[in-house]
């Protein structure tokens, strides 16, 4: 039983979290905006290396340099609407969703520029896991349950007490009735993009943490981060959270059945059942 | 009577084609006007159009002096007009509370007056303030939709067949609550499928066909009217 | 013989081409005419390249293979295998909006290279396959070259004026109104599901055909040699450039992203050590620019579509979404 929960249950909650961190950002974009977001694993990317920027750069902590690069991150996300998706807005969605695809490109070849192509890490050295009654976690994964779990809850909060959180809850509801309601769609643009990109780079910043940073390494998730979003409902936070949790660790449960070559294969496999037999998700989302 | 609203010859369509062609419609203040016709006469459109959510060529539209033809949804909002769609009028994900307050967006500071004012208007909505919207039945989603344009003490109201859909106690109910609104001094304009029972209670009508004024005045007039009973009306 | 070596390196190019053109005729059937979003194009380029390599390549040890069948078959086969993966798929996927297919797509391309990657028995892994067979592949290098460009340009050709009588009949005439306005075409009642499914299929057929063509030129095949977002993108941007719904349009996109791409392989490649591979990166980075730039001042590429009326608009989200597209308008 605890090696069940150390090797697999553990583990899935960790890749889990990550995946739902990235997940919330996608599914608010696709609510909102009304698109798939394929930039959004290079942009974990991105944000992951940026933190490493400025870890190296001010020589703080990676812990310090996390909220700076979620800041910065969303500031980014809303410098790529503005230049790349703001004039496609009345074209047909799906023109923004390949347009993502070619910022997906431009972000990575980005980073490999200025970073290249080598794996990195935050810090050297192996850190040993602290047993508690059994369990074994790494400092590491408890502070990545921890603040995923903090960023989620104020994530609640903003939406459902903040004026402007609950426009975005409106936009994503019934568009033409928030525009009616005098909401402006330029703010919630921005809005959503400060959130998605910071909470997309909080992912990355994790998945660096927990495994190591490379040009690949969005990429990489972003198939598990769209089954979550898909399988949680389109539009529903609570749903990429639990959607984000049961890939993270269904994925780490598939070992048991299929190679290992074929892990990430599983987000897959989640990823057309659902579109098969609830395409509205777990929590009754959107369909497009 | 000076009007409120005034719509002026107006031209207006989607992409390529027209629908409204020679519309005119004045709206005073404390009355209730209705559109009625038949279908296609472009009774939403003329609604919609207000709103510029279609392309206007020609004509005007005007609140008391201002004119605010092409205006976005925004500002035509802040001058004072709400409107309440025929579908999709409510945030069906949000509670009654929370479709109240998104009505009450643009305002600055305190707005429990408006908050207590709408209540007391639908007093069936104070216990179901934490429902979603969405779970309501049809009558109470029309009254949460009302509500919500409410919130802004708008001068004009803009119903698109508030009725549609709804059983006779409720669509009873709903023009009761059109008149008590009326009588508190704001001007209303709606579009109705049910034309009788629309024109009975209206205040004035306009009888709209082919995107054009047919006829138009004082409700019970145009229902004793007996061509336009055998033309729209279905006798 | 002088002049045929001076003629290998644009002979090369124009072998390129071709195969791009291929897949560029199969993504423009795709998303041209159906409106569909398939970004997993290295997925069905790749199991048309393996398919092509097991069927014709000769016995090796540890692997499938040894079936030594000719050429045309390979290239049969590719498409045959390309098209059945692409059923399932679309069955899936095509009664959403593109946007699930695309993610769906990207998942198969994924899988595709993985089972490359890790299924010793069928592709030989990491080693890949080897001793492809070329057609007339015992002549010089130059001359087989030369000889390759025609059997791939005819192959093209073919496509090309096959896919073209397709667009100009009545049912290319249909996949249009489907595009722009499904709702309308249901009601006419045109089976749209059926119809973009034969779409994809077809399409993806295309584009296993192109796979097979560029196997039997590199003659060897192993699953790093296909950059699953580089070739999607590729065509991606050709289609776009070119004029998505022409196919004069996306050969014409295929010939100017090729030519630069493959031309400014060269300069970078003078580029002291230490910048060339940065350069490789920029490169690319200055693709996904290019696509933005077309899709800002260009949307309908440099041959648009002819049957055109008016740009056109998202219809298969229903009517709330025209209405936040008109208000997004005025805001805007």
């Amino acid at each position: 039983m605890l090696s069940f929960v150390n090797f697999f249950l553990l583990p899935g909650i960790v890749q889990g979290s990550i995946y739902a961190l990235g997940a919330i950002g996608i599914t608010l974009v696709f609510a909102i905006m009304r698109y798939g977001h394929f930039a959004h694993g290079d942009l974990a990317t991105f944000g992951a290396f940026i933190a490493l920027a400025f870890t190296t750069m001010l020589g703080v902590s990676p812990y310090i340099a996390l909220p700076l690069a979620v800041l910065a991150t969303g500031v980014f996300a809303i410098g790529i609407d503005r230049l790349f998706y703001a004039h496609l807005r009345t074209m047909p969605k799906i023109i923004t969703t390949i347009a993502s695809f070619g910022v997906a490109l431009m972000l990575r070849s980005f980073v490999q520029v200025v970073w290249g192509v080598n794996t990195t890490s935050y810090a050297r050295g192996i850190t040993r896991p602290e047993n508690w009654f059994g369990i074994r976690v790494k400092s590491h994964e408890l502070v990545t349950l921890l603040v995923a779990i903090a960023l989620v809850v104020a994530l609640h909060l903003f939406l459902t007490r903040n004026k402007w959180g609950k426009a975005m809850r409106a936009m994503s509801d019934n568009p033409d009735l928030a525009l009616l309601s005098g909401v402006d769609n330029n703010k919630v643009i921005a809005l959503t993009w400060i959130v998605a990109g910071g909470l997309c780079a909080a992912s990355g910043f994790f998945l660096g943490l927990n495994t190591e940073l490379k040009s690949l390494m969005g990429w990489n998730i972003l198939l598990p981060t769209f089954a979550a979003a898909i399988l949680g409902g389109v539009g529903r936070i609570e749903g990429a959270i639990v959607g984000g949790l049961i890939v993270g660790i269904a994925e780490e449960l598939s070992v048991l059945v299929i190679p290992g070559e074929y892990k990430v294969m599983s987000a897959f496999g989640i990823l057309l059942l659902v579109l098969l037999f609830r395409p509205t998700g777990l929590f009754r989302g959107k369909v497009l | 009577m000076t009007a409120l609203l005034t719509m002026k010859n107006l031209r207006a369509g989607y992409g390529d084609a027209d629908i409204l062609f020679d519309l005119s419609i004045e709206v005073a203040k404390g009355e209730i006007v209705a559109i009625v016709g038949p279908n296609g006469a472009g009774k939403s459109t003329a609604m919609k159009s207000i709103f510029g959510l279609l392309d206007i060529r020609a004509g005007s539209i005007a609140i008391g002096e201002t004119d605010i033809t092409g205006w976005v949804p925004n500002r035509i909002v802040k001058a004072g007009i709400c409107y309440v769609p025929q579908v999709k009028n409510i945030f069906s994900e949000m509670t009654v509370h929370e479709n109240f307050e998104m009505g009450a967006f643009l305002r600055k500071g305190d707005y429990s007056a408006a908050l207590d004012r709408v209540y007391d208007l639908f007093p069936d909505l104070r216990t179901k303030r934490k429902t979603t919207a969405g779970s309501l039945s049809g009558g109470q989603r029309q009254m949460v939709a009302m509500g919500r344009a409410l919130m802004l003490d708008p001068q004009v109201l803009l119903l698109d067949e508030p009725t549609a859909g709804l059983s006779p106690k409720y669509m009873e109910q709903i023009f009761q609550i059109s008149r008590d609104v009326r009588d508190s001094g704001v001007a209303i304009l709606l579009v109705e499928q049910h034309a009788k029972q629309a024109l009975a209670f209206a205040d004035r009508g306009y009888v709209l066909a082919a995107g054009r004024n047919r006829h138009e005045g004082p409700g019970p007039a145009l229902l004793a009217d007996r061509h336009i009973a055998e033309m729209f009306l279905g006798g | 013989m002088e002049w045929i070596t001076v003629l290998n390196y644009p002979v090369y190019l124009a072998i390129f081409i071709c195969i791009y053109g291929c897949l560029a005729i199969g993504l423009n059937i795709q998303w041209g005419y159906a409106g569909l979003f398939n970004a997993g194009v290295a997925g069905f380029f790749a199991i048309g390249a393996y398919t092509s390599a097991i069927l014709t390549s000769p016995w090796a040890e540890g692997r499938l293979g040894g079936f030594d069948l000719p050429f045309p078959v390979g290239l049969v086969g590719a498409m045959l295998l390309a098209g059945l993966l692409a059923w399932p798929i679309g069955k899936i996927c095509l009664r959403f909006r593109s946007d699930y297919l695309a993610i769906v797509t990207i998942g198969v391309a994924e899988g595709i290279r993985l089972v490359a990657r890790s299924e010793e028995w069928l592709t030989n892994s990491a080693r890949g396959i080897s001793a492809i067979p070329r057609p007339f592949g015992d002549l010089p290098y130059a001359k087989a070259q030369l000889v390759y460009l025609g059997i791939t340009a005819l192959i093209l050709l073919v496509a090309y004026v096959l896919v073209q009588r397709q667009a100009v009949s009545p049912w290319g005439r249909m996949m249009r109104a489907i595009r722009d306005n499904e709702s309308a075409a249901q009601a006419m009642g045109k089976d749209v599901p059926y119809r973009r499914l034969e779409a994809f299929i077809l399409g993806s057929a295309l584009m296993g055909l192109a796979g097979a063509l560029y196997v039997h030129l590199a003659r060897t095949i192993t699953p790093d040699a296909i950059d699953p977002m580089l070739i999607t993108f590729l065509v991606w941007i050709m289609v776009i450039l070119g004029g998505s719904g022409n196919n004069r349009g996306v050969l014409l996109g295929a010939i100017i992203v090729w030519v630069i791409w493959s031309t400014s392989e060269i300069v970078t490649d003078q580029l002291p050590s230490e910048y060339a591979l940065k350069a490789k990166y920029g490169r690319m980075f200055l693709i996904g620019l290019l696509l933005q730039l077309v899709l800002r001042f260009r949307p309908e590429g440099i041959l648009p579509e002819k049957l055109r009326k008016e740009p056109r608009e998202e219809r298969r989200v229903g009517e709330q979404d025209s209405v936040t597209q008109a208000t997004g308008n005025i805001i805007n």
